[in-house]
């Protein structure tokens, strides 16, 4: 861009008005500053003043700020807030104790065990077996949660699954020339062209433009996908259908054998059981401190990027001065309520009935099976 | 006796010697007439500046509160009652004065988020009795009891975070029901509660207090409506009780205040 600047010589006839109102151009509280000598002979007074001004022109010669154009309200703030007032309305893992059924009945310590399942057999089993997990969570969740909550938990996790699925199936095998090492073709080596499967198979899948969908991407992909889905959708699974208290006392049972390594089992459940609870705590200040700032009806497209920045910013930091606030006065309450520091002393008490039925039988049967027929995949499904 | 008669002309309190002559820094006697649940005498209470000033909170503060009542105590906001409360349930040591307390006291809360420490309803309302060595039986027979006696009996496995505003301060009122404790310190309840959920609650302290002669609520509040369930009440104003008596002279009290406000206002 062409500047021009230049130094101007300008005369001034500061003719300051007796009394100053907030209507004139000079700020009222000049009155404070000069004395009513200055104002009452300002009209009669004449000075010459010599100063540098700085002008600068363009090509066009219209003056542009360059800042009034940034594209402030394209990410309108209000938008923004609003989304995360209703992300946190609904708390994602949250406990549904209606309408009970035959999974809230089943032990949650062969939940757990169903967990570590499902996070270790997508990544260790035949893709027929990934997929075939993936149908059997999703349809366990049509089948036990409410229309609502399975709809908006598997919408979730099936973009995310497959967003995973698309990216990495193109990403992972997609660019072969500049990741792999150039071997010389055949007709160089003398070795003779290797023959056409006869079967039918091709390493390369389908082809999009200047991107490959290979049988490694696919494998690398569904994966992934599927293991992002299971282990979402059970975690999910497990949280709607068991009370933290049951989850806590299902780790602690599991943790029981580490007291003897001097694992603190007792603080561990404890800080479970008090996360849990937090985590609703956070989910209500985010969205309160939220719907403060959408109920103000601040006008963004007026806002620099600064003063947007400046809001973000101060939200951030009352939603953390509300949380420690939170957290100093719940263990107030829990110095009121007899605690005192020791997890050891104060005992937590676990009333649900966790006695081993039918359900639970059936329950372990089905996993024995599934982790049988993983095992199987291998060998039989090539 | 009538022991609310007692205090109707109290104003300033007179209140009997303590048994046991206390040690300038000592907050508490044990020994007391068993017919009074709280009794503080002389009690202050400052804070310190960031300067390093003290600024005084409770100025000889004195209250006598009778056992297995409800009580009241009201006042302008920042006259001290929170401070009193908290005094009282052990949070904060007074700068100086006596206080008399039956235990096992507890402290709810005004806002039940603060109090609930727990993420489902029976959990919570156990999480008190952690302190004693009680069989599960027990601790289900308790818990079963306390809720029932707030009428919460079908929310036991509820999230918290699924419950009302009412029925949370409920379950926090189970809570402090739960530890069997004599004395009950209530920090405005029913601040955050609709008027339904504010009937619910004061009727199910007043019914957990009909169910035990030993108990005795002390309920701090801003709603006049509510000295009509109080057997007694006391104001505050500048950091001391400047008039205890029954609930309807502490409405006639506060009501003469009123008119001679809007009067010196008027003129």
């Amino acid at each position: 861009m062409n500047c021009t600047h230049c130094i101007i010589q300008t005369v001034t006839f500061p003719v300051l008005p007796a009394r100053a109102s907030s209507k004139t151009l000079i700020s009222p509280f000049l009155a404070q500053v000069y004395p009513k000598s200055t104002f009452k002979n300002a009209h009669q007074t004449l000075k010459l003043t010599s100063f540098k001004v700085r002008a600068s022109l363009d090509n066009s010669g219209d003056t542009n700020n360059w800042v009034s154009r940034l594209p402030t309200g394209a990410l309108s703030g209000d938008k923004i807030f609003k989304l995360i007032s209703g992300a946190t309305a609904s708390p994602i893992g949250q406990f549904i104790s209606s309408p009970t059924t035959f999974l809230h009945s089943v032990d949650p310590r062969i939940k757990l065990i169903w967990l570590l399942a499902l996070v270790v057999l997508p990544a260790r089993s035949h893709i027929v077996m990934r997929f075939g997990l993936v149908v059997y969570i999703a349809l366990l969740s049509v089948l036990v949660l409410p229309r609502h909550v399975w709809m908006d938990q598997l919408g979730r996790v099936s973009l995310l699954s497959g967003i995973l699925f698309i990216t990495l199936g193109l990403g992972s095998d997609g660019v072969p020339p500049l990741v792999q090492l150039r071997t010389p073709p055949p007709a160089i080596t003398g070795l003779p062209n290797l023959p056409m499967s006869l079967s039918g198979y091709s390493y390369l899948i389908m082809k999009l433009g200047p991107l490959q969908f290979t049988r490694k991407g696919l494998s690398v992909a569904s994966t992934a996908a599927c293991l992002t889905f299971t282990v979402f959708q059970s975690a999910s699974l497990c949280l709607a259908t068991t009370t933290p208290e049951q989850l806590a006392f299902a780790m602690r049972w599991f943790m029981l054998p580490l007291r003897y390594i001097g694992v603190p089992v007792a603080e561990i459940t404890l800080t479970l059981l008090l996360s849990l609870r937090f985590i609703n705590l956070v989910f209500d200040e985010v969205r309160n401190v939220s719907l403060g700032i959408v109920s103000r009806r601040i006008k963004w497209k007026q806002l620099t990027i600064i003063e947007t920045i400046d809001i973000f910013a101060s939200y951030i930091r009352r939603i953390f001065k509300n949380i420690f606030s939170h957290a100093e006065q719940i263990s107030q309450a829990m110095i009121v309520r007899g605690f005192r520091g020791d997890s050891n002393s104060h005992k937590i008490y676990f009333l649900s009935d966790s006695s081993i039925g039918m359900a639970d039988f059936v329950s372990l049967l089905c996993l024995i099976g599934v982790v049988g027929a993983a095992l199987l995949s291998d060998y039989y499904l090539v | 006796m009538d022991l609310p008669a007692l205090f109707r002309a109290a104003a300033p309190p007179s209140i009997p010697p303590l048994h046991s002559a206390p040690s300038p820094r000592s907050n508490y006697v044990i020994e007391k007439d068993n017919n009074i649940a709280i009794e503080g005498r002389n009690l202050n209470f400052s804070i310190k500046t960031r300067k390093g000033g003290l600024v005084p909170i409770l100025k000889d503060c004195s209250l006598s509160i009778p056992s297995g009542q409800l009580w009241m105590l009201l006042g302008p906001n920042g006259c001290g009652k929170s401070t009193l409360l908290k005094i009282l349930a052990g949070l904060l040591n007074p700068t100086s004065g006596t206080l008399y307390l039956k235990r096992p006291k507890s402290f709810v809360f005004q806002n039940p988020d603060h109090q609930v420490v727990m993420p489902t309803v029976e959990a919570d309302v156990s999480f008190g009795l952690g302190k004693l060595n009680l069989t599960e039986d027990e601790v289900k027979c308790t818990v079963s009891k306390a809720l029932d006696a707030v009428g919460m009996s079908a929310y036991m496995q509820r999230p918290v975070q699924t419950l009302s505003g009412g029925q949370k301060q409920r379950v926090a009122i189970a809570g402090a029901l739960a530890e069997a404790c004599k004395v009950l310190l209530l920090d405005e309840l029913t601040t955050f509660l609709d008027e339904t959920d504010q009937v619910g609650v004061i009727k199910a302290v007043k019914n957990s207090l009909n169910a035990s002669d030993d108990v005795t609520a002390l309920w701090v509040t801003h709603r006049l409506e509510e000295l009509e369930y109080a057997d007694g009440a006391l104001y505050m104003e500048n950091g001391k009780v400047v008039k205890q008596g029954d609930g309807s002279s502490i409405m006639n009290f506060i009501e003469a205040r009123q008119s001679s406000y809007i009067n010196r206002i008027n003129s």
